[in-house]
């Protein structure tokens, strides 16, 4: 036990920590500027000075660690002049241009000099000058203000792990500048700005439009962009979002964010959001009442089933919607529509994916917690950029890499590329022989335990049976050598319970479900724990609400009679026990005419998926398409009614994170939309089902009845960061049943792809996330120009160079962008974001459905590349 | 960017090292040597051969001062114009470099011959004026010494 005194007051504590740390515990505040709770101690602003018995000299508390006896005093008149001459060569560069500061109010330097500070300064030279750096579209410079406490360099270096910016020259005449010196050109988090005590770096979104002080409210909700869930604040004045600041140490995120979750939310006040229900006449989508379209869809609905039967109706649920939102969206379809055509982009790989490792290792396999990452003893990534697709979930890996965590990255992962230890890139679509060697080597070397095999059944059998494959001939089918997948090997076969982070790319492979089951095979081997990458707020929730072909809520086969009994005895009605159409099986059953309805919350599935005309076609062929939105997507362009919705920052209800954590939305402002849940409520009203719903919450209420999953939850529990997975209802433990499941035979494991043709694949976009990002003019201002990745021995091939314009064709379309090139792409690959309308991936890219698993293939698109244009050409056009 | 012999006395340079961050500076001069100065594409690529983020590279090499930001002429005249050399004369040599070369503070002869920076303390204090040539050392300058000095360095 140490004692120290700080101030006369006696504190015991447990183990040594800072006197800084120790006087907050007692209560006692001591004045800091380069310290920050975040980042490590740093020691170099010296306003945190202590007085401390027996030394002769003042002390740093942000460094200096407690001893037993210690005597500590915080305010004496020697430390306040100290802070004083620090705040004083502080002043001598600082412009003190508080008026005209966007930081004056909650500024740490302001509030430390009003405190501590000369009035006046003494000294007389000139002050360092910078002019204000506006090369970035939302972060704004002004070097003039910094005070040199590093704290965004640090936050940058050792928790985004970008190292996009440093100090610059030295002493006074040192600033902070990223490389170019001009644009950052870095990953936009913007946690650099969270921690400049200083109006130094500052977001440019909001320049000179706010004052701290008139903030009204703050509002505590989740981010609406990626599947982990950070939590966000919204700083409201009047009725809009001033801006998004994460929480400092609170939520999941712990007070991180990404570009997404702090600059994306304007689009919630974008100009071109829908504010009125629309309805088709004369071949034009007009203005209606709310009423009148209601009546219009209700009366369409109830023609198209009584003559072509429930089955002809399909419904789209969206991962941007609330589980209660959602939870009413497959009511309607199941029991009202009496339809079991429900799915949603979960479809796409994450719902596929959390089904087939459900199903062998039992419910809630995937639900394990972010943080766990950085404290597993391995981490192996494939099938997509954690870094881009759930950034805050990606600093997890690359704070692991610091800790000397061993990362194995499979695949292209520009974000991962300085913290992989073993970095294995395959060419492309050939994952499964490489995975297939891991399983053949590690099967002889990790001995199978009993008590495992009972908690996994009979995967043993599975493993058994898969052919062996060998390094060298994984090696030739991926194009890697022997040797690296032999050290990839060795540093597998060491973890105990290593984190398995699996991506989309990996499913949407003609291969898909090999790789699902390959993958099943390495998780049971290393006992890994599984986190899905979610491209989508509420993935998770549209399979916990049942929102899948084959699920009820709380992930309860509808095959299985019991599960399908008790749902319908709640409701009074019999739902069918044939799965309904996956979302892909939807578009082709709509272009046979099969679906003649198609009901869509809030999913842009024209947008969405690949082979955007192809889609088009399909979609102009049935009778009905309902489109809930907030904007005018390509989809709602194509409907014959649309009712707009309400954005996230307008409604309330709670979200299911990847790590199936739940969390509350909350409103902050105000909106001209409708609730998701509250327009399909209507319908069914007038359908003769009444939803005598007031709020969300009594939605939830009934969730909490209907699925056993969530059995008691209270809407009102729901606070702070939420709480995970088992809550307090019944989960399935067991694996289901591995009926069925093929073995794959050695020619489908050894596939190799043909050298001489080019295919086209999806890149995954760190600034993009659909209709949301292309609808906040922040995120599309940092990268607005459409491109495609292509690897450096291609480019050099066809002569093309950074910049130069290409022409892509395909099959399905052809568009014409900008060439990135990449010298760790594999040759016969060219990458490209789906996120610009016309010029996007889906204007190529070709689609198959994976008869086993019923998600998208991809890998199927050959495309041709001619360079049109060179770059220099472009800029003298 | 790097020619390859540089890049393998860079790799050279990393195996002696636990951490690549400690092999920046050794790294980074022979860099130097081989180019005269460090321009950002070299800063650039020695932080992909090193493994190290560029802009931590940038920070290094701004913060020390023997690294060079701009093209230099082929011998590099470090003079110290420091209280001691400032009493003993520095300043009358600058002008004579100024004179005779048309050499000022932070610049180049137009035949690229010299470079002039002017120091901060070379730590020649008791036999000032003292300036390094490239990296020779010269002290108790007159400006009849520094003529005969340069003559030596075409
Ligand atoms: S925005 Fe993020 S990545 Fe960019 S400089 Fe700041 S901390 Fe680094
Ligand atoms: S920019 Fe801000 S955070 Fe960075 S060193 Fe300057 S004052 Fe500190
Ligand atoms: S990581 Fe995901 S949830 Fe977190 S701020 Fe970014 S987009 Fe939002
Ligand atoms: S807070 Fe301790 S030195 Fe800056």
């Amino acid at each position: 036990m140490i004692t120290v005194t700080i101030n006369g007051k006696k504190i015991q504590l447990e183990k040594p920590v800072t006197i800084l740390k120790a006087a907050s515990m007692a209560g006692i505040k001591i004045p800091t500027l380069c310290h920050h709770e975040a980042l490590e101690s740093y020691g170099g602003c010296r306003l945190c000075l202590v007085e401390i018995e027996k030394m002769p000299r003042l002390q740093t508390s942000c460094t200096q660690y407690v001893a037993d006896g210690m005597v500590v005093w915080t305010e004496t008149e020697r430390v306040v002049e100290a802070r004083k001459a620090m705040l004083e060569f502080l002043l001598i560069n600082h412009p003190l241009d508080c008026p005209y500061c966007d930081k004056a109010g909650e500024c740490e330097l302001q509030d430390l000099v009003v405190k501590y500070g000369p009035s006046t300064g003494r000294f007389a030279e000139g002050k360092r000058t910078h002019p204000e750096s506006y090369d970035d579209p939302i972060i704004v410079r002004n070097m003039d203000r910094c005070i040199l406490c590093a704290r965004c360099v640090r936050m940058c270096d050792k928790v985004q792990c970008a190292s996009d910016i440093s100090i610059t020259n030295r002493s006074s005449k040192s600033f902070v500048e990223p490389f170019s010196g001009g644009r950052y050109n870095c990953e936009y988090c913007g946690n650099c700005l969270t921690v400049c005590p200083v109006g130094a770096i500052m977001s440019r979104m909001h320049k000179h439009a706010y004052r701290p002080w008139l903030i009204e409210k703050e509002v505590d909700t989740v981010c609406s962009f990626c599947g982990v869930g950070c939590s966000v604040v919204l700083q409201v004045r009047g009725n809009s979002i001033v801006r998004a600041v994460p929480k400092t140490g609170k939520g999941l995120n712990k007070g991180l964010l990404c570009n997404r979750g702090r600059f994306g939310y304007d689009y919630v006040s974008s100009p071109v959001r829908l504010d009125s229900p629309l309805i088709r006449r004369d071949g034009k989508l007009q203005r209606a009442t709310w009423s009148e379209a209601f009546i219009y869809i209700a009366g369409e609905l109830k023609r198209i089933k009584e003559t072509y039967g429930g089955s002809s109706i399909a419904g789209i649920a969206s991962g941007r919607c609330t589980n209660e939102d959602n939870y009413v969206f497959q009511k309607f379809m199941r029991v009202v529509l009496g339809s079991n055509n429900i799915d949603s982009a979960a479809g796409f790989a994450y719902a596929p994916a959390q089904k087939f490792f459900e199903r062998i290792f039992g419910q809630g396999v995937t639900a394990n917690s972010i943080h766990g990452i950085s404290n597993s003893d391995g981490i192996l990534v494939i099938g997509g950029d954690p870094t881009s697709v759930n950034p805050v979930l990606g600093l997890q890996i690359r704070s692991a890499h610091q800790k000397n965590i061993p990362v194995v990255t499979i695949g292209y992962m520009p974000g991962l590329k300085r913290f992989a230890t073993n970095r294995l890139i395959p060419s492309p679509f050939a994952e499964t022989a490489l995975l297939a060697a891991l399983v053949s080597e590690l099967k002889s070397k990790r001995r199978l335990s009993d008590e495992k095999a009972a908690f996994a059944r009979d995967i043993n059998t599975i493993i058994e049976n898969i052919p062996p494959v060998s390094l060298n001939e994984a090696g030739d089918v991926c194009r890697i050598s022997p040797s690296d997948i032999n050290n990839t090997v060795d540093a597998i076969s060491n973890m105990t319970n290593p984190s398995i982070i699996i991506g989309r790319d990996i499913l949407q492979r003609s291969e898909g479900h090999t790789n699902l089951l390959l993958l099943a095979a390495l998780i049971y081997l290393l006992n890994g724990r599984i986190y899905l990458l979610s491209e989508l707020p509420n993935e998770q929730g549209l399979v916990d609400m049942g929102c899948l072909p084959d699920m009820l809520p709380g992930v309860r086969p509808l095959a299985v009679d019991s599960f399908r009994r008790r749902y319908d005895e709640f409701f009074g009605v019999e739902v069918a026990s044939e799965p309904g159409m996956s979302i892909v099986e939807m578009i082709d059953g709509a272009n046979s005419n099969k679906i003649k309805a198609l009901y869509v919350m809030c999913e842009d599935i024209v947008f969405n998926i690949p082979n955007s005309r192809y889609v088009k076609e399909a979609l102009s062929k049935s009778e009905l398409l309902v489109v809930q939105d907030i904007f005018m997507t390509e989809t709602a362009q194509l409907a014959d009614v649309v009712l707009p919705s309400l954005s996230w920052a307008e409604k309330e209800g709670s979200y299911t994170n990847l790590e199936r954590r739940m969390q509350m939305l909350k409103k902050a402002v105000d909106g001209k939309g409708m609730e998701d849940w509250q327009a399909i409520a209507e319908i069914s009203r007038m359908l003769g089902f009444d939803m005598n719903y007031r709020s969300p919450k009594d939605v939830m209420a009934e969730i909490a009845r209907v699925s056993p999953l969530h059995k008691d939850i209270a809407y009102d529990d729901i606070v702070g960061d939420g709480f995970m997975w088992p809550y307090k209802g019944e989960p399935l433990r067991h694996g289901m049943s591995i009926e069925g499941i093929d073995i794959p035979d050695a020619k489908s494991l050894l596939k190799i792809s043909d050298n001489d043709k080019i295919y086209a694949g999806m890149e995954n976009p760190l600034f993009y996330s659909e209709n949301l990002s292309r609808n906040s003019s922040a995120l599309s201002s940092i990268s607005p120009e459409p491109y495609a990745r292509i690897g450096k021995a291609l480019a050099t091939k066809l002569s093309i160079i950074d910049g130069d314009y290409v022409n892509i064709s395909a099959d399905a379309g052809s568009i014409e962008l900008s060439a990135r090139v990449d010298s760790d792409l594999p040759e016969n690959i060219v990458l490209i974001p789906n996120n610009f309308g016309d010029k996007g991936i889906f204007n190529v890219m070709n689609w198959k459905i994976n008869p086993v698993i019923k998600s998208f293939v991809l890998d199927c698109t050959e495309v041709v590349i001619k360079k049109i244009k060179s770059a220099a050409e472009e800029v003298l056009a | 960017m790097l020619n390859e012999r540089v890049v393998i006395e860079i790799n050279r340079i990393k195996s002696k090292y636990h951490d690549a961050q400690s092999s920046l500076l050794p790294a980074l001069y022979v860099v130097q040597r081989e180019y005269g100065w460090l321009s950002p594409d070299a800063v650039a690529a020695v932080g992909d051969v090193l493994n190290v983020p560029r802009t931590t590279v940038k920070g290094v090499a701004t913060f020390y001062s023997m690294f060079r930001h701009k093209p230099m002429g082929r011998h590099l005249i470090q003079l110290c114009t420091n209280v001691a050399c400032m009493i003993m004369g520095a300043e009358r040599l600058v002008d004579i470099l100024k004179t005779r070369y048309g050499l000022e503070p932070n610049s180049t002869t137009d035949d690229g011959r010299f470079s002039l920076v002017v120091m901060e303390c070379i730590g020649a204090c008791a036999t000032a004026p003292a300036m390094l040539v490239d990296t020779d050392f010269y002290d108790n300058l007159t400006e009849e010494r520094i003529a005969d000095i340069l003559e030596n360095y075409k």
